[in-house]
């Protein structure tokens, strides 16, 4: 197979339409969809609107919505550790504060709860893979905030409100735009290296969805600037970190309160009771069920932990329905199929271009319309490129960012994805990208209020990309990081309060009991357990070999 | 697209290489990254694998060619397998990082050498700049925060991943990834220009100037908020 | 004062600069004032861009090719630049960046060695030569010349020139006689300043001992500075910043350990020559000394800003 720049012979031939009718758009703007159009693609094209994709659960808290089959799987499955496994009577950690999960929220949620009075010895941040695994590192194109004077949270609430289809908390909504501003000014005081221009003024710009430019952004690496930031203050503060050491289940109490969890060392097998006062949930996302055989944005450990986790013990899961697909994952090279091709593309100008070189859809939609609109392209119009693994994408015509913003201007704004392409032999500012959605972010989630306690379950916190009610049923580009530091921030605060005066009963696991007790008598017959913890990518080759000798 | 899908089509196309795992040799199908042929051939990661995407450098991966000398520094991730590689994986590097309280510093010329008196020892060899996967000019940025530069540090360190390998190969033992994290911070923090509305913007937040509307906007109905939706206008001056 | 009225425009002498880490934390006053007097001279100094620290120590074994890779990094990017020679201001850089062009001209197998190391950056061939700023100004621009440039004599300051090791050890590195340099004399005699010689002006100041020895450089500094000032002198004039550190800020400590002990202030000569030639005072930087040198520079009306003056009295 002949590759000339990293392209196939075939591929050129459609590069070459791109090219030709590159001049004549720049000059042209495509309108964007109406709300009625907007529905319309949506119902046709969007996976979410695919009935065989999902199904309602036969147990627990959240029974009226569809939870697509990969989810419904891990909840209608065996939890993972029974009560007579482990031994309640030994805690290994008593802490104030059990934080699942080393991502964004989880460790704003330990600055935050050092601030209000708890010491850091007595915080435990616990997470599956190293701190900072998660898809906070991977974030590119920026984070909301209404800090601009043309600006203000009342056009953040609708942008945000309007992308989710009038479906969020609005309870939530507000605190996350009210919050935007001072979450900057936090980030400012910790060091974070926001794009400034030579005034000071932020670099602002607009994603999908939005009405005022608002996304403050540090190159196209924002995720990963503001999470190694987080970290780096979170060790200056030594806060205790456990590493590969998941949590498996949550222990409850007599008093019916989420009283801890059992963590899970993945190098030694060990198991560690840790009883906590408070505990958040800040699990992240589960782009690795590879929901509808998906390739996902996600990094290696998103496998709805949390999830499971919460609904073992009773909690609401809202929206589960909504799966977030991002319009514009790689989808080519192999090696990237998936990763994230960050919203910013298309907001300093590269157009999503057909086979045949014809722009056909506002480039900045929300995400799912966006992503409906490309997968009509691809399966109904049949204007789509085809990948040699069977995949289809549409082109993203990035060499306009350079003939719109100058020469530079892809290195400069957005080096970390330039950098992917060219290790695998594509220069992207030559050259348009292919591109089709992949799945990345969990719209929906843990239900919680303002204060970032869940419903009803005592003791129990969560934040960032495991909650739910947000973002209704689809989040705008720019809102993930700010949802993880405002909640982590509320949950943080919130779950330090609680421990300040929470008294913990006697351990237990009845919780696993009960849930075992919904499974028998709504019949579900299985293997499965869950949470997943990793998925599974061995080579069938190799797996189809494997035996347990327990040496 | 699961990986199995894209394994066996590649397999299909491109035919089948052999690799060794530290050491020991495995056939793999053409054309996946290193890590999807470690895990091709049997391999499943707990440590040494993250984001799969090239920005947490957990995968920093050692590998040589057959036929050659040199060491190649590369991640996982972002690198096809090639016959005749031996590779090896570094999943953890022991770096000792500086305790500091950046509320309590006074960024003076010599702030970040006082926190690493190590790089001092830097004998400019560059066996860093050589070792980064992310082309970072390792050796500059430490020239930078040796001379006090924070800015200059700053900004030539930004793409670091902090995967270690810099730290694992220096002969003077530089923590090189955890100066540069504190010259980012000095300098966003005592450095950069910063613009007056974000205060401006916190004080009206903190004085309730939007409370009363926003708490309006929180009890309209759906058919309220969807023609408030409609009848915004939209910022211009975008895609520049 | 040309006939024809128009005034000659001579070519400005430019020439590549390597500053070293010290001029720029805690010796920024030198850099600056050179920089200013160089300009003032309508000499163009450029500083090399990409350079790196010279590591400091010129490197007493024979084999440790390893320390020489930081000196002779910058002379291979002197190079690659396409300039043969450099001027340097630090007397540490210059004597470890002089030491190292000479080891591998001396050691032909040794720079193939570091050569071979530097595969991916390309080899140095040698050839570049060093030069200190008051070689410079000595050999290349006069001071002859430079008498023209003086508007402000040093009338009645009577200056102690100090040189300590770097430009004078060793012999390959000498840009003066090695037992009796004359360089600074000249350059403040040129200034009109008055010169006392000091038996301890080559004596070297203790040098790098100041991180872990302090007080065998204090004892070093008592002696050099108490020299000094029973010759008759007011002041120490010199070129080196650690020489520098070590006869001003040392002097703290050498008040503690000897109870008799007064010291002097301590200048840098493109201080005195800014101040000679008139240019603007504020950038003298004469804050960052210890012993501050303001209050006699103001009796004898070489200064007349409102400097606060110390509790030093002379």
């Amino acid at each position: 197979m002949i590759l000339i720049r990293g392209y196939p012979e075939y591929m050129r031939e459609s590069i070459a339409n791109v090219e030709a009718t590159r001049a004549a758009r720049l000059k042209q703007t495509f309108s964007a969809m109406s709300l009625a159009e907007r529905d319309e693609v949506l119902n046709k094209f969007h996976p979410d609107y695919k009935p065989e994709g999902k199904r309602r659960l036969k147990i627990g808290q959240s029974t009226d919505e569809g939870f697509p089959h990969e989810l419904a799987n891990l909840l209608e499955a065996h939890p993972l550790v029974q009560p007579g496994d482990v031994d309640l009577k030994q805690v290994d950690y008593d802490v104030d504060i059990l934080i699942i999960g080393g991502g964004g929220a989880g460790t704003v949620a330990a600055l935050w709860a050092i601030r209000e009075g708890i010491s850091p010895d007595r915080i435990l941040i616990t997470t599956k893979l190293r701190h900072g695994d998660a898809n906070s590192m991977m974030a590119q194109g920026g984070i909301q905030a209404a800090d601009r004077a043309n600006d203000s949270p009342l056009h953040h609430y609708l942008d945000a409100i309007g992308g989710g289809h009038f479906t969020n908390k609005p309870d939530l909504v507000k605190a996350m735009v009210m919050d935007g501003p001072k979450i900057i000014k936090w980030h400012q005081e910790l060091g974070v290296m926001y794009d400034r221009e030579k005034d000071g003024t932020f670099v602002e710009r607009h994603g999908g969805g939005t009405s005022r430019m608002r996304m403050h952004s540090a190159k196209d690496y924002t995720g990963m600037e503001i999470m190694r930031v987080l970290r780096d203050e979170a060790r200056n503060l030594k806060v205790p970190v456990q590493e590969f050491t998941p949590a498996v289940e949550l222990i409850t109490d007599d008093k019916d309160q989420v009283a801890g969890a059992v963590l899970y060392n993945l190098e030694t097998s060990q198991y560690f009771v840790c009883r906590a006062k408070s505990t958040i949930l800040a699990t992240g996302g589960y782009g690795r069920l590879h929901i509808q055989a998906f390739p996902t944005t996600n990094h290696y450990g998103a496998t709805a932990d949390g999830l499971v986790l919460a609904y073992h013990v009773g909690a609401r899961l809202r929206d589960m329905d909504s799966v977030q697909y991002h319009p514009t994952g790689a989808a080519f090279p192999e090696p990237l199929v998936g990763l994230l091709c960050t919203e910013k593309l298309r907001s300093m100008g590269a157009q999503p271009v057909n086979k045949d070189g014809h722009a056909f859809v506002y480039p900045l939609e929300p995400r799912d319309v966006e992503s409906a609109a490309f997968l009509r392209e691809c399966y109904g119009k049949k204007l789509g490129i085809e990948t040699l693994t069977g995949l289809q994408g549409v082109w993203l015509d990035t060499p306009m960012i350079e003939l719109i913003s100058g020469e530079g201007a892809i290195w400069k704004n957005l080096a970390a994805m330039a950098r992917q392409f060219k290790r695998f032999g594509v220069d992207m500012v030559k050259d348009p990208i292919l591109v089709c959605p992949t799945l990345h972010y969990q719209n929906g989630g843990v239900e919680i209020d303002p204060t970032g306690a869940t419903m009803d379950i005592k003791g129990l916190f969560a934040g960032g990309e495991v909650t739910g009610g947000v973002h209704g049923k689809n989040r705008l580009m720019g809102n993930s990081l700010l949802d993880y530091n405002v909640f982590g921030m509320r949950a943080g605060i919130a779950a330090a309060k609680h421990a300040k005066k929470a008294h913990v009963g006697k351990l237990t696991l009845n919780h696993v009991k009960g849930y075992e007790r919904m499974l028998k008598e709504a019949g579900i017959v299985t293997d499965r357990k869950a949470p997943m913890v990793l998925p599974e990518y061995r080579g069938t080759a190799a797996l189809s070999r494997a035996l347990d000798l327990d040496l | 697209m699961t990986e199995e899908t894209i394994r066996e089509a590649k397999q299909e196309v491109l035919g089948t290489i052999t690799i060794y795992i530290m050491g020991k040799g495995y056939e793999v199908p053409s054309g996946l990254t290193i890590m999807s042929a470690i895990e091709y051939a049997g391999y499943k990661f707990v440590r040494s694998c993250g984001c799969r995407a090239g920005f947490c450098g957990a995968c920093a991966t050692v590998y040589r060619k057959e036929t050659e000398h040199k060491l190649t520094f590369t991640l996982a991730c972002q690198t096809l397998a090639e016959e005749g590689m031996y590779l090896v994986q570094l999943p953890f590097v022991p770096a000792a990082k500086s305790i500091y309280d950046l509320d309590k510093i006074e960024l003076v010329g010599n702030t970040i050498l006082e926190h690493y008196p190590e790089i001092a020892r830097c004998v400019s060899c560059n066996t860093c700049t050589k070792s980064c996967p992310q082309d970072i000019e390792v050796m500059k940025y430490i020239q930078a925060a040796l001379r006090g530069d924070a800015a200059r540090c700053a900004q030539l360190s930004f793409d670091c991943i902090q995967c270690g390998l810099c730290a694992m190969r220096c002969p003077a033992d530089i923590k090189h990834y955890h100066v540069a994290q504190m010259a980012r911070r000095l300098y966003a923090k005592f450095l950069a220009p910063k613009t007056p509305q974000l205060d401006v913007r916190n004080k009206e937040l903190e004085d309730g100037k939007f409370d009363k509307e926003l708490d309006r906007y929180e009890k309209l109905d759906k058919k309220e908020l969807v023609a408030l939706y409609k009848a915004r206008d939209h910022e211009e001056g975008d895609s520049s | 004062m040309g006939q024809s009225g128009k005034s000659e425009q001579k070519p400005k002498a430019a020439i590549t600069y390597y500053p070293g880490c010290t001029m720029k934390t805690s010796a920024t006053n030198y850099e600056r004032t050179a920089l200013a007097v160089a300009k003032n001279l309508g000499i163009e100094l450029n500083e090399l861009d990409d350079w790196n620290c010279c590591g400091v120590v010129a490197t007493l074994a024979k084999d440790d090719l390893m320390h020489q890779l930081a000196p002779i990094r910058n002379l291979r990017r002197l190079q690659e630049k396409g300039e043969d020679k450099v001027l340097v201001l630090c007397d540490m850089c210059y004597n470890t960046l002089r030491q190292s062009e000479q080891f591998i001209q001396d050691n032909p197998d040794k720079l193939a060695t570091i050569n071979a190391f530097f595969d991916q950056e390309g080899p140095y061939k040698g050839g570049v030569k060093v030069i200190h700023f008051l070689q410079y100004l000595r050999d290349e621009y006069t001071f002859e010349k430079l008498k023209k440039k003086v508007e402000v004599k040093l009338k009645g300051l009577k200056v102690v020139p100090y040189y300590g090791c770097m430009l004078l050890r060793p012999k390959g590195c000498a840009i003066d006689d090695q037992e009796e340099p004359r360089v600074l004399k000249d350059l403040m005699e040129t200034l009109g300043a008055e010169v006392v010689d000091s038996p301890y002006k080559i004596e070297c100041c203790g040098s790098y001992n100041t991180v872990e020895q302090k007080e065998l450089v204090a004892k070093r500094t008592y002696r050099i500075v108490k020299a000094a000032r029973d010759q008759g002198g007011e002041l120490i004039v010199l070129s080196c910043p650690l020489c520098r550190f070590n006869l001003d800020e040392r002097s703290r400590l050498a008040q503690e350990m000897y109870p008799d002990f007064v010291p002097l202030p301590v200048m840098y000569y493109t201080q005195l020559m800014a101040l000679a030639m008139n240019l603007d005072p504020d950038m003298l930087g004469l804050e960052k000394h210890y012993v501050d040198p303001r209050p006699l520079l103001k009796k004898k009306g070489f200064l007349h800003t409102d400097a606060a003056e110390t509790e030093m009295s002379d």
